[in-house]
């Protein structure tokens, strides 16, 4: 009633303005749009940098090609946006990425469409491809990077170092993310790899304490962190190897410390209430296809986590992936099933702590 | 004095080395902040003017200017006769609502629409990013319109209504030719405030009708990549043109007014 | 139609001025009503948004760093500008001239452009600390994304603006009143002191009322450039729309900005008379 009643008085308005005005409204009024629901057209949300162009190669040409859907890509990545999306009603994107923490508060929230009754063909999928509304795609390490030049003698081994300021001399970065950053926190903290899950907040929190002085900017964004250790801002950083990677192909003289690696999940997911729900599964479909998905982690340097999709990998890069068995059972994983409950606390307390 | 005048000429150098500073850049080989660059290309050109991500908030800029001119002049002029003409209870409250804009911080005003346009629908739309820009632009017009309004020589049109011509007639013949000009910079200015507006435009022009000051911080926090140097050398130029050529002409105009003036030689 | 009794286009004041007050009702004093709502009403009615406020030591400072901030680039751009200004209003030559172009030139590059100058200035690969390193400062200094960029970033966008107001009330100075004591014996800088500062002093304050309050209100320059440690209450209002969603604090915050403004404003307005303020603008 209210937004009824206020659109009229733009009518009124408008029409004054084009007694007085003419042109300038006349202008204006065709730039109301509306959203249609069969749009051939699919937004989707992008990290930027190296993960888009290898995602518009491997996933978003040849989907193009086979359903005649356009995509369009949509920076930069925003949690909030998506909670935001289905308050407002208003759709930047309808596809995005999510780790298991984030996917554990949109499923709980309810801010991520259902998968039953979707337009994905689940039996297409493998066994444990979907968890609280997402389509598993690729596990990727949050590891410590440090700059050689600044560390000739080698670097923090592990987050006791990276957290150890007296022996490890220089600025940090940590990634705005409170499930991974609590994880290094009690992980340079002491906690056993093991006994991680749950989390003892307090004590993460003490230990973040700190360290705060030292960090000198919180990451929001893939490409940000690889440019603050690229341009040497900050001398070392928790951050994506795969990102990391393509540092050191690109001969930036930066040192990817597996140990204490923590392994997250993508997943993928689909706005809630978005109108072009029915592209979104059928391009989420498509990409954790296992050739497509292969070849997409082959280059973005993450590990599949559709199994098939180790039939397009040689076995030497298998190896160096981080979702190949061996590999997988070393890693630190981020346990979605431990933390959920956890969640709400965690980033309140997340926010808090920024913002204190 | 010398001393005074030496300061002026560094502040000066302080004033424009930073900006200068842009351009090299866009040419630079480097994916990096590297100053200087190691080398030089076109290729961030080419990749801005290839991406639809840099060209379509380029076009919506320039559209969402222009439409803001227009609006703003449509609003601005009239209210400007009103504030400069007359005398009615309530003016200096009148003047004061046309001046506030300028006052409020525009991540106020960016909460506001965000929340006010959710409910109109006009979230991502031209339309409303137009009016919001419109609110910040009107000040900025009727600053230049009611100066220009004040300078005015009303004998012109009493002369003119004299000599029988009609009201309309009189605005568009004497009235309309004199502030022309402030007509014109006045429209350029809400022009450019709108353009180079980001803070509103952030938070509600949204995917379909991003501008490119959006566009351009958005970037910022993924890499400062060199395609932002391109866009920010496109819009420094842009700065420079509108600076050197209405100089340019004066001092064409100047010279050849002294060549021409019998009084010259 | 005959002809017009009064010498004045025949429409009232009401009607010309109609557009506009409606215009800006409906799409600026609505929305900063539903600002002030929301910041009593979500997530639920009280001032449960300001008493948090209030009582965050983070809000706080943010608060009293927000005004430090402005207060620093108000005193810096009144400092670089003044002469400046001076300079250009008193000097007949090209070097006025060329001043007036380059201010000129500043006042119409796009903040965001300024942010990428300075960045690529300041960054690690930048001049300036290789600057800093031939003086044999190793390793070089950390400036980017510290208050110091965000400041140097500001006085400098800011400048124009500084120059402005103060050329606007100095070129109406007469000269001949320099000359006058001058030629009366009194020394320069006594001239200066007695006579071109006081003339000048409306100028010096219609540009720190501006300044200040645009810096206060400032957004991209201390987000982009600014340490993540020291934000602003811009930066913290963008922050807890974006991230943390809470539209009720941001709204409380807002408020408390707004009122911050719109005080030195009426300030500004009751003493000196609001019209004038822009003067230098135009």
């Amino acid at each position: 009633m209210k937004i009824g009643k206020t659109a009229n008085r733009i009518d009124g308005i408008s029409r004054r303005t084009v007694l007085t005005a003419g042109a300038g409204a006349l202008l204006a009024i065709p730039f109301i749009k509306r959203a249609e629901a069969t749009e051939k057209v699919l937004y989707v949300n992008t990290w930027g940098g190296l993960w888009d162009e290898v995602a518009r190669d491997v996933w978003f040409k040849p989907f193009t090609k086979e359903t005649g859907i356009e995509i369009k890509t949509v920076s930069p990545v925003s949690f909030a946006k998506l909670a935001a999306q289905a308050r407002t009603g208003v759709y930047e994107f309808d596809v995005t990425t999510l780790g298991v923490a984030e996917l554990g508060r949109a499923h709980a929230a309810k801010i991520i469409e259902p998968i039953e009754g979707s337009a994905i063909d689940r039996s297409a999928l493998w066994d444990g491809a979907v968890i609280m509304n997402g389509v598993k795609s690729h596990a990727f390490s949050n590891a410590i990077v440090y700059r050689k030049d600044h560390f000739p003698n080698g670097g923090p081994q592990n987050w006791r170092d990276f957290w150890d300021v007296q022996k490890f001399n220089g600025s940090r970065s940590l990634q705005r993310y409170a499930a991974r950053t609590l994880a290094f926190a009690l992980l340079a903290d002491g906690v056993a790899p093991e006994q991680l899950f749950p989390y003892d907040l307090d004590r993460g929190f003490a230990a973040l304490d700190r360290l705060k002085p030292h960090l000198r900017v919180l990451w929001t964004q893939g490409p940000q962190s690889a440019q603050l250790v690229r341009d040497g801002e900050v001398e070392m950083i928790g951050m994506w190897t795969g990102q990391a990677g393509k540092l050191v192909e690109a001969n930036v003289p930066v040192e990817i410390v597996w140990n204490q690696a923590l392994l997250d999940q993508a997943f993928w997911v689909v706005a809630k209430g978005t109108p072009r729900a029915e592209n979104a599964w059928r391009f989420i479909q498509s990409a954790v296809k296992a050739e497509r998905l292969a070849e997409f982690c082959l280059r973005d340097k993450n590990g599949p986590l559709n199994p098939k999709a180790f039939d397009f990998i040689s076995p030497e890069q298998a190896k160096l992936m981080p979702t190949y068995p061996e590999n997988f059972k070393q890693a630190i994983i981020l346990d979605p099933e431990k933390i959920a409950p956890q969640l709400d606390e965690l980033n309140q307390r997340f926010d808090r702590w920024i913002s204190s | 004095m010398t001393l005074v005048r030496l300061g002026a000429i560094a502040i000066t150098i302080f004033l424009a080395a930073p900006l200068l500073v842009v351009v090299p850049m866009s040419f630079s080989t480097a994916p990096s902040l590297q100053f200087p660059p190691p080398g030089l290309w076109v290729g961030f050109y080419a990749k801005f003017f290839a991406d639809p991500n840099w060209t379509g908030p380029l076009v919506n800029s320039i559209i969402i200017g222009i439409a803001t001119a227009v609006l703003t002049m449509a609003v601005a002029v009239p209210a400007s006769f009103a504030l400069v003409r007359h005398r009615f209870p309530g003016r200096s409250a009148f003047n004061l609502l046309l001046m506030t804009p300028l006052i409020v911080p525009h991540i106020v005003m960016a909460l506001g629409y965000y929340v006010y346009f959710g409910e109109l629908r006009l979230l991502q739309s031209y339309l409303g990013v137009v009016l919001a820009h419109t609110c910040f632009s009107i000040p900025v017009a009727m600053l230049i319109i009611t100066a220009a309004l004040k300078g005015f020589d009303l004998s012109l049109e009493r002369a003119a209504m004299s000599l029988g011509a009609r009201p309309l007639t009189v605005f568009r013949l004497v009235t309309m030719p004199i502030l022309a000009p402030a007509f014109v910079i006045a429209g350029l200015f809400a022009f450019v405030h709108s353009f180079d507006e980001t803070v509103v435009s952030l938070f509600i022009s949204g995917r379909d009708v991003a501008t490119l000051p959006r566009q351009m911080f958005n970037s910022f926090r993924m890499e400062a990549d060199p395609v932002i140097s391109v866009a920010s050398s496109l819009l420094f130029a842009a700065a420079l043109a509108g600076v050197l050529v209405p100089a340019a002409v004066r001092s064409v105009r100047r010279t050849l007014d002294r060549r021409n003036s019998p009084l010259a030689s | 139609m005959t002809m017009s009794r009064k010498p004045r286009i025949k429409t009232g004041p009401i009607l010309l001025g109609l557009p506009a007050g409606l215009f800006l009702l409906a799409f600026f004093l609505v929305p900063l009503g539903y600002v002030t709502v929301l910041s009593f009403s979500d997530p639920s009615w009280g001032i449960a948004n300001y008493r948090e406020l209030f009582n965050s030591r983070l809000f706080l400072m943010t608060l009293g760093n927000t005004f430090w901030m402005a207060a620093v680039v108000t005193g810096l751009s009144l400092l670089l500008a003044y002469p400046l200004a001076y300079v250009a209003a008193t000097s007949k030559g090209t070097l006025g001239k060329t001043i007036l172009m380059i201010v000129a030139l500043s006042f119409w590059t796009s903040y965001l452009v300024r942010t990428y100058a300075w960045m690529v200035i300041l960054g690690v690969q930048g001049p300036i600390p290789a600057l800093v390193a031939l003086f044999g400062h190793s390793p070089p200094p950390r400036l980017l994304f510290t208050s110091f960029a965000a400041t140097l970033g500001m006085t400098h966008g800011l400048i124009p603006f500084m120059t402005m107001a103060l050329f606007a009330v100095m070129k109406r100075i007469d000269p001949k009143l320099m000359d006058a004591a001058g030629s009366l014996g009194a020394r320069p800088w006594r001239v200066f002191w007695h006579i071109y500062l006081p003339l000048s002093a409306p100028g010096i304050i219609n540009g720190i009322t501006l300044v200040f309050i645009t810096c206060l209100g400032f957004y991209v320059m201390p987000v982009l450039l600014g340490s993540p440690r020291e934000q602003t209450i811009a930066g913290l209002i963008g922050d807890r729309m974006e991230q943390i969603l809470d539209f009720g604090g941001a709204a409380a915050m807002s408020l408390v900005l707004l009122a911050a403004s719109l005080g030195l404003f009426s300030v500004y307005s009751r003493y000196f008379g609001m019209d004038r303020l822009w003067g230098g603008r135009i």
